[in-house]
């Protein structure tokens, strides 16, 4: 974190993540917060990328702007007047005391503590060094956590899947309708 | 490799000689972060010096191939040969009054005009005009294309939902669904790549091909296929247009955007089209290697001639097929695309190992590899059509006039008895 470009670079996108982060508690509507918490994850993104660490910051672009949040947004669609009606609530006041708590012993943190200054050069091929210490040293979690999603998948298919026999009935209901008013032409 | 030796300034084969001196100039003259920048300016205003014109170029182009598909004659009144017709449609849509509904997101209504610009210029950074000509060697430049890209989606899906119009609504839901499940089989068929090419980086890729001496449509022709019906599906072009599909949804996502707005959506659809057409010459064509020609011939000439080609294929298929259903798009999609990505991820491992660990000679071993891929896709889209292609059933012998109330889900019934146990 030294020299000019690393200021010029550094300043305006820790502006954009935390401005952005602050607009999502700011802001009333869902879909606006949303919004900003996109952009807070781009503002993570370059910040990753100021640190060397390419590839971690196009992951955080691909899984957290492009699926993530699309995840959510669908979210926020399906619930009903989610979008339009971020309503008041009795715990405001409260929750404003909690979060001022928590970002003054967040603070109190970062400026006590003692950081270790890693002074090596950063990789510069993050992706192969990463690709192969996950399927060398991490492939156990990693084939664990591949299980997980397949299973998470196949839940959520098995959840979404309807019975056949509710889909015949529902047929047959269509069926019987359709001869009722159409005084049987076969 | 003579193509990888710098080249003189003065050299048109090779146009980051130019932006080299330049830099040089800046560096030995001024502070480091300084010639950095001027670097990356002089690559932004390139890319936009050449987009710009290009796009003027491509709305022609695009009107009168497809108007020549249909056997019409197309623009032809403004200019000669209608080339002014874009400036014509350009002043038509300045001129026209923007509109914006009154019960639209008022500031979210305005980002996805502009927003929609990020994207598609942005990924023009990772793309190779040449051995030098790339603003950006990124390491992980396969995967910065597809998050890139990928982005795209939220501006969409903001526009659908700010215009307050169920359409539009419809419109981004349907961009949403079928570009997540594209762009699984997009990056199956890119995994494929970087499997034989070794390397995320995109000029790594050519560099490869250049280095085999092939190029990788040869070698992967379901992979370049999965890849360009996946960029046809990302780019919403005809085929797969659903989300704009003028006879069920108006015109989707930009239903409610009127005037310039409308204008700059239409041109990003083209910049888009662009682009994805000189990903699709750089991953499968040889980007801006053709068989030692690159010595002689601009490396630049050669890509946007590649681009072309392809950008002429993605015309065709507008100009050609009629638009699917989402179900079949859908199912297309899950049903095909991804086992077949999936199937050729597994014979990219096997074959890979083949060449690395077991050292297989590669002048025997590739042209085979390539004859077994080639074989496994036609057996593959055989199967496919197969199965689920048109049959007996549903191509009646003769005309057949529907009496009384047939159609939907009784018709289906009487062809399900009907085949099961009636005749």
């Amino acid at each position: 974190m030294d020299g000019v470009a690393h200021h010029l670079a550094f300043w305006p996108l820790a502006v954009i993540t935390v401005g952005a982060a602050l607009g999502i508690l700011v802001s009333r509507n869902l879909i606006h917060a949303m919004v900003m918490l996109i952009l807070s994850f781009i503002g993570v993104a370059g910040l990753y990328l100021l640190l060397s660490a390419e590839f971690i910051a196009v992951v955080q672009i691909l899984v957290y702007v492009g699926a993530i949040s699309v995840l959510m947004l669908f979210a926020i669609l399906l619930t009903p007047r989610a979008a339009r009606d971020n309503a008041e609530t009795a715990m405001r006041y409260p929750g404003l005391i909690l979060m001022g708590l928590v970002i003054a012993a967040t603070v109190f943190v970062a400026l006590e503590t003692d950081w270790s200054v890693v002074r090596e050069e950063p990789v510069t091929e993050s992706a192969r060094v990463i690709g192969r210490s996950l399927i060398n040293e991490f492939v156990l979690p990693f084939e664990i956590a591949a299980v997980l999603l397949t299973a998470a998948l196949v839940g959520a298919v098995a959840l979404a899947r309807r019975d056949d026999e509710d889909i015949d009935a529902h047929e047959e209901s269509l069926t019987l309708e359709g001869q009722d008013d159409s005084g049987g032409s076969s | 490799m003579s193509a990888l030796l710098l080249a003189a300034w003065y050299d048109l084969r090779d146009l980051s000689g130019i932006s080299r001196e330049i830099t040089e100039w800046v560096g030995n003259w001024g502070p480091e972060w300084l010639a950095s920048a001027v670097s990356g300016a002089i690559g932004a205003i390139a890319i936009l010096a050449v987009i710009g014109p290009t796009l003027m170029l491509l709305i022609w182009t695009e009107r009168k191939v497809i108007a020549r598909l249909q056997v019409r004659y197309g623009p032809n009144r403004v200019g000669p040969r209608g080339l002014l017709q874009p400036v014509a449609d350009a002043v038509k849509l300045i001129l026209k009054e923007e509109l914006v509904p009154r019960a639209a997101d008022k500031w979210l209504f305005f980002l996805p005009p502009v927003l929609v610009f990020i994207p598609a210029l942005l990924v023009w950074g990772v793309l190779p005009f040449g051995p030098h000509m790339q603003v950006a060697d990124l390491n992980v430049g396969v995967l910065f294309l597809l998050a890139v890209s990928g982005t795209n989606v939220l501006v969409v899906f903001i526009a659908g939902w700010a215009s307050n119009n169920k359409y539009a609504l419809f419109g981004a839901m349907r961009v949403i669904a079928m570009t997540i499940s594209y762009e699984i089989a997009m990056v199956l068929a890119l995994l494929t790549v970087v499997f034989f090419t070794g390397t995320m980086s995109i000029n790594g890729i050519v560099l490869w091909q250049q280095q085999e001496d092939l190029i990788l449509i040869v070698l992967l022709p379901m992979t370049a296929l999965t890849f360009l019906l996946g960029a046809t599906a990302e780019l919403n072009r005809t085929p797969m247009d659903i989300a704009e599909a003028e006879s069920e949804i108006v015109a989707g996502y930009h239903t409610e955007y009127s005037g310039m707005r409308f204008g700059l959506f239409y041109a990003v659809e083209l910049a888009n089209t662009l682009v994805m057409s000189a990903f699709m010459a750089t991953f499968f064509l040889g980007g801006w290697w053709l068989w030692g020609l690159d010595a002689w011939v601009p490396s630049w000439i050669i890509l946007l001639a590649k681009t072309s080609l392809v950008y002429f294929v993605f015309i065709w298929l507008r100009g050609t097929l009629p638009r699917l259903r989402i179900d079949q798009l859908m199912a297309f999609c899950w049903k095909f695309l991804v086992p077949a990505g999936l199937l050729f991820v597994a014979i990219a491992a096997v074959e890979r190992t083949l060449l690395l660990e077991y050292g297989w000679d590669r002048t025997i071993a590739l042209p085979v590899m390539a004859a077994i891929n080639a074989a496994v896709t036609v057996a593959a889209i055989g199967a496919y059509a197969r199965v689920t292609g048109a049959d007996a059933r549903g191509a009646p012998a003769g005309p057949r006039m529907a009496r009384g109330r047939l159609g939907g889900l009784r018709a289906a019934r009487q062809l399900a008895q009907a085949s099961s146990g009636g005749d």
